[in-house]
């Protein structure tokens, strides 16, 4: 019998910023948003850094960012796509494999 | 406060790829305890404030009619004060309560909230515009501001409540809301007194059980 090979984890997860700012939005129930400045708040990160971490995350497909209203009144929130809560819960499953496995 | 360790790096995106499994799996567990905490209403409190307002408002109201015998001049003004002093305070404290950790978070949680507002909004009115028309119909005072003043607005309330719990699969507050409900329709069997006396102590024992669920509840996740 054969060992299962490990999966390799997903690198776009596997940073610890990006990895707080997903298991953060997965607190969230599926449809709920989160406004950017209570995001930064909670995770306690610079602008810059947020949205720097945001953009890798939506270029996979993993959360959603919307703006609305314009200039001063303008806010910006963030969800966790389907596709981001699957990528998730496969990172973890694949740390634990990774885990048991030390 | 003893959150997950500061990684601010103004202007970078660091990417980790050295992050250690272990650390990765300690992270997920922090900051998701850190989020729970943030995300989650104070519950607890807004029970322990609830059942507050039912022992001693309605205590007082029960305190104030407990000899009458018929029921005649009904609550003193300072019972009714008291009662009324500590709804208003108790619903601007929990507002506070509930309100700052849902900052911020909008989508579908924000709109079943306003469906709840709305829901119990229109249960109230509907209520005391009903306990109105009692009084304007002739129905006796005993039975318009002793019996249903104190009962079936709380029924109405609890029922729109009860609905949204059970739409969020959030079976502890139906059963709580249930509670209420047969806590304050079974008191009226007991005229003004019973509908106060035993609905403040009722609701009050069932809000602290509450408490204490989701305090367990809490301290569990």
């Amino acid at each position: 019998m054969t060992a299962e090979p490990l999966e390799p984890l997903d690198p776009v997860i596997h940073a610890t910023t990006r990895l707080r700012i997903m298991v953060t939005l997965a607190a969230l129930n599926d449809g709920d948003t989160l406004s950017f400045t209570r995001l930064q708040d909670i995770l306690d990160l610079t602008p810059g850094n947020l949205i720097t971490h945001l953009r890798k995350l939506e270029d996979a497909g993993y959360i959603h960012t919307a703006k609305t209203g314009a200039g001063t009144a303008s806010q910006t929130s963030v969800t966790l796509t389907l596709r981001g809560r699957a990528a998730l819960d496969s990172y973890t499953q694949a740390l634990r494999k990774l885990l048991s496995g030390l | 406060m003893n959150g997950p360790p500061k990684v601010d790096h103004p202007g970078t995106a660091e990417d980790d790829g050295g992050l250690d499994p272990r650390e990765a799996a300690a992270l997920i567990e922090e900051t998701a305890r850190q989020a729970r905490r943030q995300f989650q209403p104070h519950a607890p409190y807004v029970a322990v404030l609830g059942a507050g307002v039912f022992l001693f408002g309605y205590g007082a109201v029960w305190w104030s009619i407990r000899n009458q015998h018929p029921y005649t001049t009904g609550p003193a003004g300072w019972s009714i004060a008291l009662l009324y002093g500590l709804i208003i305070a108790s619903a601007i404290a929990s507002s506070r309560l509930l309100t700052r950790p849902t900052a911020g978070v909008g989508g579908r949680a924000r709109r079943q909230l306003r469906g709840l507002a709305v829901a119990v909004w229109a249960a109230g009115v509907g209520a005391w515009t009903f306990q109105g028309a009692l009084r304007y119909l002739g129905v006796s005072f005993e039975i318009v501001y002793g019996v249903y003043g104190p009962t079936v607005p709380l029924i109405a309330l609890c029922a729109a409540a009860a609905g949204f719990a059970a739409a969020r699969e959030d079976w502890l507050h139906l059963c709580v809301t249930v509670a209420i409900i047969a806590v304050a329709a079974g008191s009226t069997f007991f005229g003004p007194w019973g509908a106060w006396g035993l609905t403040g102590l009722g609701c009050c024992l069932v809000l602290l059980g509450y408490a204490a669920a989701l305090s367990i509840r809490l301290r569990k996740a």
